[in-house]
């Protein structure tokens, strides 16, 4: 849906500019094809640039004018192994998701707990998954909502271009809800908290992180969706992709996932 | 009867007082003062807005209003020239171009040129210049019609004047009308101004470094950060900041041009 309304106001400014070239947009994928142990180009030299959007903690968040968090941590890994300076662009959800960040070359890759979907597969390349994670329902403790069932002839919040939102689509009819959209994950939950909405639909781990600071919230049931995230590149960037699935693999191998891992969570990685 | 009519003009007062005063014991019983304070004067959120808020966010809020501002008035002046000219198609293209503009929503105008151009072109523009032409664009068109009604509301007699003393068309234009219709559009210019510093609050939506954000963004993730409102209230205060002097400066600038045009108008008598 988001992504069809972007598609057709890439012809806004051709007919301003009355223009008819706007089919030659097509092609234009800001950047020649690569393949792994190829040299990598970077958008803007001697940095690599991440497309992110906060606020998800504890992946990516402000903190104290800082851009930090466990994805951040994991891409300067990738960085460090180039000899670059990591410098993130903060953009909205849907810019990153519907591949319009790629397509413009705005950033080298987009870390921003990004779950891996045969759709956003079409107009972006995946890394390696590095992090699981299932759907989780958000709501205010004294809701008496227990589980999506509840919700017929209620609100559910959802967070823009997100897989929480394709599922709650998936199920409206199902359930009998109304979706009302949010544009960031502060503005959804803080719509939970202030019962705007019965409930909110997001990743768990950023639900429960939200829990633990807000205790007049709770989450109340997980979805086994199976997700994983992927650090997302620009299609057919293979020289960027194999040196990030090897950052990542180096990175799981010698502990310093680990130590990544229970810095953000507070606990060590369950073993597969 | 003259009495009776001051009469009721006073009891008239009197119930607008006693029923503003009304209000605001309402607000001052029923409003959640805790909450209140708790949401929107944090002062440990407050603290950590600064210095940021104004050395990143109020200076970028300046420098893309400025930038749009400067790209509008040169574009806004060379629309409203077109939309005067005798020329038809430059009548019409000027038409076309200033209706789009002022009929589209300013957030639609700054995705197409965030994603849509840099996709149709091949260019990859910085976010000062996206922002320059976004806001530039929209602001041209407003400005185009704003001139044109100044240059239009100069009195005829003027021009006459002129180029019966031998002056070419265009100097006229350049050296009689045009300055006098500045002082006629200098109010609506900075209405102008003030609109174009709120829409770009915008720009979030092209993605920002966090040494590009501007006021509504950088409030907003202070807002994310603390979970107060406090930051949003101040980003407000600070557009306040921006504004007002801007009204004050209008003023002034209209006090000193009619001065000087009055002083002028006295020597030459």
């Amino acid at each position: 849906m988001a992504r069809t309304t972007l598609r057709a106001l890439t012809l806004l400014p051709a007919f301003a500019l009355a223009l008819t070239a706007a089919g030659c947009a097509e092609e234009v994928g800001g950047g020649e094809d690569t393949q792994a142990g190829d040299e990598i180009n970077l958008v803007k030299e001697g940095k690599l640039t991440t497309c992110t959007h906060t606020p998800y903690p504890p992946f990516q968040f402000e903190e104290g004018g800082e851009i930090v968090g466990f994805d951040v941590d994991l891409v300067d890994l990738v960085a460090e192994d180039l000899g670059v300076e990591q410098s993130i662009i903060n953009m909205p959800f849907e810019g990153i998701e519907s591949g319009e960040a790629f397509n413009t070359n705005r950033c080298d890759v987009a870390a921003a707990a990004i779950t891996i979907t045969e759709e956003r597969d079409e107009v972006m390349d995946f890394s390696d998954g590095y992090f699981d994670a299932n759907q989780a329902l958000l709501v205010r403790k004294d809701s008496g909502i227990k589980t999506v069932a509840d919700l017929g002839g209620k609100t559910l919040g959802v967070q823009i271009g997100t897989t929480g939102e394709e599922y709650a689509t998936e199920h409206k009819d199902e359930h009998g809800y109304q979706i009302r959209q949010y544009e960031d994950l502060g503005l959804l939950q803080t719509a939970v908290k202030t019962g705007q909405v019965a409930a909110g639909i997001n990743d768990n781990v950023v639900h429960f992180e939200f829990v633990k600071q807000n205790p007049d919230t709770e989450v109340t049931e997980e979805f086994e969706t199976g997700e994983q995230y992927g650090i997302a590149l620009r299609t057919g960037n293979g020289a960027m992709q194999a040196k990030v699935n090897e950052v990542l693999a180096a990175a799981q191998g010698d502990g310093r996932y680990e130590e990544i891992y229970e810095k953000w969570f507070g606990k060590k990685p369950e073993t597969k | 009867m003259a009495m009776s009519r001051r009469k009721r003009a006073q009891a008239f007062r009197g119930a607008q007082y006693a029923l503003l005063v009304l209000v605001i014991l309402l607000l001052a019983l029923f409003a959640n003062w805790s909450e209140l304070t708790r949401a929107f004067f944090n002062l440990d959120a407050a603290a950590d807005q600064f210095p940021g808020i104004i050395t990143t966010a109020l200076v970028n809020t300046i420098i893309y209003t400025a930038l749009g501002f400067a790209l509008g008035l040169g574009l806004g002046f060379v629309f409203a020239m077109m939309k005067l000219s005798s020329v038809g198609p430059y009548r019409w293209i000027a038409t076309a171009y200033i209706e789009f503009f002022r009929g589209v929503p300013v957030l639609l105008v700054f995705i197409a040129f965030g994603f849509g151009v840099p996709l149709a072109f091949d260019l990859i523009f910085d976010t000062y210049t996206t922002a320059m032409l976004s806001l530039g664009l929209v602001g041209s068109a407003y400005i185009a019609e704003t001139l044109r009604a100044g240059i239009q509301a100069v009195p005829p007699g003027q021009v006459e004047a002129a180029r019966s003393l031998g002056m070419s068309p265009g100097r006229t234009t350049v050296t009689v009308v045009v300055p006098q219709a500045f002082r006629i559009i200098l109010p609506p210019l900075t209405n102008e101004v003030v609109l174009l510093t709120k829409d770009s609050s915008l720009i979030y939506l092209l993605g920002l470094l966090q040494v590009e954000y501007e006021l509504a963004k950088f409030g907003r993730e202070g807002l994310n950060e603390t979970g107060s409102l406090t930051p949003i209230l101040l980003a407000g205060l600070a557009y306040l900041l921006i504004t007002i002097p801007l009204g004050y400066l209008s003023r002034y600038l209209e006090r000193r041009t009619g001065r000087k045009q009055q002083r002028g108008l006295e020597v030459e008598a």
